[in-house]
C-alpha cells in the first residue's frame, strides 16, 4: 500500500497529487523526500520545489523522463553563481553600517560591488578597463604639508614624491579650501568620500614603491615627427639644441621644454658620484631660485598691466579702461590679435565640433 | 559728412560686445568703420576668487587715437561720451536738472466729490451800477 497524501486542506493542485501517487507507485522515494518538504512549506503558501540533487532546479521533478539538457549559457550562469557570485547571495548586512553608510572597519562587511572580484576591475564586463590609481589621503597630507609647512618648492614637491605638479598645485588648492571649509564649519561630504575612494584603487605615496606617474614628459611638436637629414661634419659635437634647430627656428630642444629642467642637473649629479643628499639640496635650491624668478616675473607681468589699466569707481561698477595700440591690426587690417570684432568674418557657432564650454579658470 | 565715435553692436543675442569706432554717420551702425579704437563689453563681471560681489566692466580704448579723433572734430555719441569723459578725454556732461516736482499733481480736485468751501466774500459795497 502506497502511502498517501492527506488531500485536505494542503492546497496541492489534483493535478500534482495525482503524480505524487503515480510516483510513489514507481518507487520514486527520492523526489518523495523533495515533496513532503514543499508540503511541508504550505503553511508559508509558497511552492518551491526542492531537488536533492546539486543539479540546478528542473520545471518538472517529479517526471521520470531524463532531465532536459542546460544549455551554454545556463551553464555558464550557474559556474559563476558556484563560483564568483557566490558572494553575492547574501545582502549585505544594514548592521554593519554606520550611521553615515560608511562601512565599520574590520569586520568584512561594506557594499558588493559587482566587478571588485580583484579590486581593480570596476565594470563586470569590461576586464579591460582597469582604475588607475588616485592619491589617498594620507598622500594628499604629506603633498599638502610638504608645500605649506615645509615650504619646499613645488618642483621639489613634484620630484620627491613622483606627483605632476600640476596635480600638486591641485591638491593644495583642494586642502586649502577643505580646510577653509573646516573652519567655517561648513559640512563636509565625508560619507561619499568615503565610498568613491572605496571603489578605487589608491596610492599612499611610500618611498620605494612606483612612481605615481611621470612627471616630465614633454609634449612632442608635429615638425619633429617627421625624419630628417642634415649633413653635419663628423667633428661636430652635435647637441639637443642643435638637432632642435635643424628642425626649426621655432623648435625649443627638450631641456628647455621640460617642465622641471632642474632634474637633469640631479641625474647629472647622482651619476657622477655626488651623495644622495648633498646633491637633493643643491636640487631643492636651484628649485627654489628658478621659482622666485618665475614669480617675480609674473609680478613684474601683472606690475605692467596694471600700469597700463585705469580703474574708474562709479556707484555701481568699477569700469577698467585698458590702453592699447590699434594700429597694430596687422597687413590686410584683419590680423588675428587685432583689437575688436573682426569685419568680414563668419562666427563659426553652428560648425560641428566647436568647443564652447570653458576650458580653464582664471 | 559728420564723423562720429560710436559704438558697433557684436557678440551674440543677449550677450552684446560693442567695438568702439569712428565712421562717417550716416553708414550703417555695423559696417566697416574707418578706424576700430576699442572695445566696450557692457556684461558686469565679477572678478575670479573675489567673493565681495563688486562688479567691473571692461574697456579697451586706444587713449591717443581718442583724442586724436576728437582733436579732429570727431562728435562723439552720449555713450562714447560718457566713457571718454570718465578718463578725462572730454569734460563730462552735465546732466540738466531734472524739472521741479509740482507740489501738487494736475489732477488733483478732479475726482473729488467734496466741494471746497468757497472763499469768504469781503463784505464789500455793491458797485455802482455802470451807465448804459
Amino acid at each position: 500500500m502506497p502511502p498517501r497524501l492527506r488531500s485536505g486542506g494542503n492546497g496541492l493542485s489534483p493535478l500534482l497529487l495525482t503524480c505524487v501517487e503515480g510516483l510513489s507507485q514507481r518507487g520514486g522515494s527520492r523526489l518523495l523526500a523533495g515533496l513532503t518538504a514543499i508540503i511541508q512549506n504550505q503553511s508559508q503558501s509558497t511552492i518551491t520545489l526542492q531537488s536533492s540533487s546539486r543539479s540546478p532546479p528542473c520545471s518538472a521533478p517529479f517526471s521520470t523522463s531524463a532531465p532536459c539538457e542546460l544549455n551554454r549559457e545556463q551553464r555558464r550562469m550557474w559556474a559563476w553563481l558556484r563560483g564568483q557570485g557566490k558572494k553575492f547571495k547574501t545582502a549585505p548586512d544594514p548592521d554593519q553600517f554606520g550611521p553615515d553608510g560608511e562601512t565599520a572597519p574590520g569586520n568584512g562587511g561594506g557594499p558588493n560591488y559587482v566587478g571588485s572580484f580583484d579590486g581593480t576591475q570596476v565594470f563586470k564586463n569590461n576586464k579591460v578597463f582597469k582604475s588607475e590609481p588616485v592619491l589617498s589621503e594620507k598622500a594628499r597630507d604629506a603633498i599638502f604639508s610638504a608645500v605649506v609647512e615645509d615650504q619646499l618648492p613645488l618642483k621639489a614637491v613634484s620630484q620627491k614624491f613622483g606627483v605632476d605638479m600640476r596635480r600638486i598645485a591641485a591638491v593644495v588648492r583642494m586642502r586649502s579650501i577643505e580646510r577653509n571649509w573646516i573652519a567655517s564649519k561648513k559640512p563636509l561630504a565625508r560619507p561619499y568620500q568615503r565610498a568613491v575612494l572605496a571603489m578605487l584603487p589608491q596610492a599612499d605615496l611610500n618611498p620605494g614603491e612606483m612612481p605615481f606617474e611621470p612627471i616630465n614628459d614633454i609634449h612632442v611638436h608635429m615638425a619633429t615627427m617627421q625624419q630628417l637629414f642634415h649633413p653635419t661634419s663628423e667633428s661636430r659635437h652635435f647637441t639637443r639644441r642643435d638637432a632642435a634647430k635643424a628642425f626649426g627656428a621655432h623648435i625649443l630642444p627638450p631641456d628647455d621644454k621640460l617642465r622641471i629642467p632642474e632634474m637633469i642637473d640631479l641625474e647629472r649629479k647622482l651619476a657622477s658620484g655626488v651623495p644622495s643628499e648633498e646633491a637633493h639640496d643643491e636640487f631643492v635650491a636651484q628649485t627654489a631660485r628658478t621659482e622666485a624668478a618665475r614669480a617675480k616675473r609674473l609680478k613684474g607681468r601683472r606690475t605692467m598691466a596694471e600700469l597700463n589699466r585705469t580703474r574708474v569707481a562709479t556707484d555701481r561698477f568699477e569700469f577698467r579702461f585698458e590702453n592699447f595700440n590699434s594700429s597694430a591690426v596687422g597687413r590686410t587690417g584683419r590680423a588675428r590679435t587685432a583689437i575688436g570684432w573682426r569685419y568680414g568674418v563668419p562666427s563659426h557657432d553652428r560648425k560641428p565640433d566647436q568647443v564652447k564650454i570653458p576650458t580653464k579658470m582664471e | 559728412m559728420v564723423v562720429k565715435m560710436r559704438l558697433a553692436r557684436f557678440g551674440r543675442r543677449n550677450q552684446p560686445f560693442y567695438n568702439i569706432v569712428v565712421t562717417q554717420a550716416r553708414t550703417a551702425r555695423d559696417s566697416r568703420p574707418l578706424e576700430v579704437i576699442g572695445t566696450y563689453d557692457p556684461i558686469p563681471k565679477a572678478d575670479s576668487y573675489d567673493t565681495s560681489g563688486k562688479l567691473h566692466k571692461d574697456i579697451k580704448l586706444d587713449k591717443r587715437r581718442a583724442q586724436y579723433w576728437v582733436g579732429v572734430g570727431a562728435q562723439p555719441t552720449e555713450t562714447v561720451w560718457r566713457l571718454l569723459s570718465m578718463i578725462g578725454i572730454l569734460q563730462p556732461k552735465v546732466n540738466p536738472p531734472l524739472p521741479k516736482q509740482r507740489a501738487v499733481p494736475r489732477w488733483t480736485g478732479l475726482f473729488n466729490t467734496k466741494k471746497a468751501p468757497a472763499p469768504k466774500k469781503p463784505n464789500a459795497p455793491a458797485p455802482p451800477p455802470q451807465p448804459k
